[in-house]
């Protein structure tokens, strides 16, 4: 019989640690971009994407309204 | 046929242009649609990001990973435990306010993470108030307002919101990954937190309405003075919508949807905890089975799209049923083929069928029970497909420490992935769904043949 944590331990909802650092490590080596810029371009991508939705909207409802 | 003030009752060019220009060019349905993914993508992405601070966290807490996935294990069953509540409050006060306070108290709690100092903080915070709220961001909240928003295109509608879990977790993953490196784990968790509680609500604010009424809209933008408008979708009911949820039990195709859901929680968990370990004991590295698996991730979020597409033309059933049989031959592939070949066969075969099941099942739901009780009738289904999955992934590990090997669990994923899909397809969607067999509610309130319950 296995260990419980053994399983919780492998659960499938959080990403695997050691499946993760094995991806960045790649990611890094494939892109070569440093840990700041990639925060720099993934982080705009973020906070744009709903902000230009969230305006686009409110332009919409207003024609709407009209 | 429209009818205008012209000779004859026929439209004018006046008309005509009066209506174009009253009738949007995009539906606003779709902006919601936007809004929902983001809520969806920054939703399931924050979660799967999880795993990324585990190492951290052993170092800086001087703890074992058990303990921390201890906190990890009982948010997946407290989340859910939360998918019939948050259905319920969805059906009775609508998806809007569910969502904004789901929301809010998430991303308070997510900011919070970073004043935790031990794992039974972590527990407390991440495993019952956060795995708990954001329960409340599922798709038994956001899919029932899809359904009261879409009809005609409700598959592609549900499709591209499941596709956001899909881009959270390509996008988010390696963005707190590189947080951590950059800011440290607390600060990555304030982040987080404040692109929930000030870009996240305001967008929800903004943008989501329960319902197309509440900005005097109809369900799929159809015009209210035309003809469809007037005796269409907004206006019909199927022969199975139910009043009350209960209701829904006592007929057929809840039970053959929920049973499909069961199994695919099964067969999907399973494969995701117990795919890498699978690869190596076929001597295959972890780094090609990570490859494999990014693969089949990536097939699944284009595969969810274009079932979605196809579920608005062809009978939903009939694709659900092809999903599971097809998944059930991905899983043959791990018992007959040789590993090196098996892993890449199930990579492309099962990442087809992998996201698909979810817009099928959830838009199948509202066509045949309506969206009355979606909330309720969805989160149950999603509370089974949790905890499948959860008993699968227990399953799984024990065959393999007993036996030394994954053919029996594999054998018996691909039989109930078989009878998944036969009873899915043995689903009565023509006599069953308002797609395919609809009254219009005036008929059916005066003759009162029907349990009620419109969209």
């Amino acid at each position: 019989m296995p260990n419980p944590l053994e399983t919780v331990l492998h659960h499938s909802e959080p990403i695997d640690p050691t499946l993760w650092e094995w991806l960045s490590a790649k990611i890094d080596h494939v892109l070569g971009i440093s840990p700041g810029a990639m925060v720099f371009i993934l982080g705009t991508f973020i906070v744009l994407s709903p902000i230009i939705v969230g305006i686009a909207a409110f332009m919409k409802r207003r024609d709407i309204k009209r | 046929m429209s009818f205008g003030d012209g000779p004859d009752g026929l439209l004018t060019n006046k008309d005509v242009s009066e209506k174009s220009h009253n009738q949007p060019r995009l539906f606003y349905g779709w902006y919601i649609i936007a809004a929902l993914f983001f809520a969806t993508f920054l939703s399931i992405g924050a979660r799967q990001g999880f795993g990324v601070f585990v190492k951290t966290w052993e170092e800086d807490w001087a703890v074992s990973t058990a303990a921390i996935s201890f906190a990890a294990a009982i948010g997946t069953l407290v989340n859910g435990f939360s998918q019939p509540v948050f259905g319920w409050l969805t059906d009775k006060f609508g998806g809007r306010p569910v969502l904004l306070a789901s929301f809010f108290v998430t991303g308070l709690a997510t900011a919070g993470v970073a004043t935790i100092s031990s794992v039974l903080g972590l527990m407390v915070l991440y495993g019952f108030i956060i795995s708990f709220s954001s329960g409340g961001i599922g798709f038994q909240t956001t899919g029932v307002i899809v359904a009261r928003w879409f009809e005609k295109k409700r598959g592609v509608a549900m499709a591209v919101l499941v596709s956001g879990g899909s881009v959270g977790g390509l996008v988010f993953v390696p963005f707190l990954s590189y947080l951590l490196i950059e800011v440290g784990w607390q600060l990555a968790w304030i982040i987080t937190g404040l692109i929930a509680l000030l870009i996240g609500i305001p967008l929800l604010l903004i943008v989501v309405k329960s319902k197309p009424d509440d900005i005097g809209l109809t369900i799929d933008g159809v015009d209210p003075n035309s003809e469809e408008g007037l005796h269409g979708s907004a206006d019909a009911v199927g022969p199975k919508f139910v009043d009350k949820w209960f209701d829904a039990l006592s007929s057929r195709p809840i039970w053959q949807l929920s049973f499909g859901y069961f199994v695919c929680g099964i067969t999907t968990t399973s494969i995701g905890v117990h795919f890498v370990r699978w690869a190596n004991s076929e001597d295959i590295t972890t780094g090609t089975a990570a490859l494999a698996f990014g693969l089949l991730s990536g097939i699944n979020a284009a595969g969810v799209l274009v079932v979605g597409m196809l579920s608005d033309r062809f009978q939903r059933k009939n694709l659900l049923g092809g999903v599971y049989l097809l998944r059930g031959l991905a899983f043959l592939t791990l018992i007959f083929l040789p590993g090196d070949i098996a892993l890449w066969a199930f990579a492309v075969i099962g990442g087809m069928s992998w996201l698909a099941t979810v817009p099928l099942t959830a838009s199948l739901t509202a066509d045949v029970y309506g969206v009355r009780n979606l909330g309720m009738l969805f989160g149950l289904a999603n509370m089974s497909h949790a905890f499948g999955g959860a008993l699968a992934v227990f399953l799984f590990g024990w065959a393999f420490t007993n036996w030394g090997s994954y053919n029996v669990p594999f054998v018996v994923g691909a039989f109930t992935l078989l009878a998944a899909g036969v009873v899915c397809l043995s689903i009565s969607e023509k006599t069953n769904s308002v797609r395919f067999n609809r009254i219009s509610q005036s008929n059916e309130l005066d003759s009162g043949s029907v349990n009620a319950g419109a969209s």
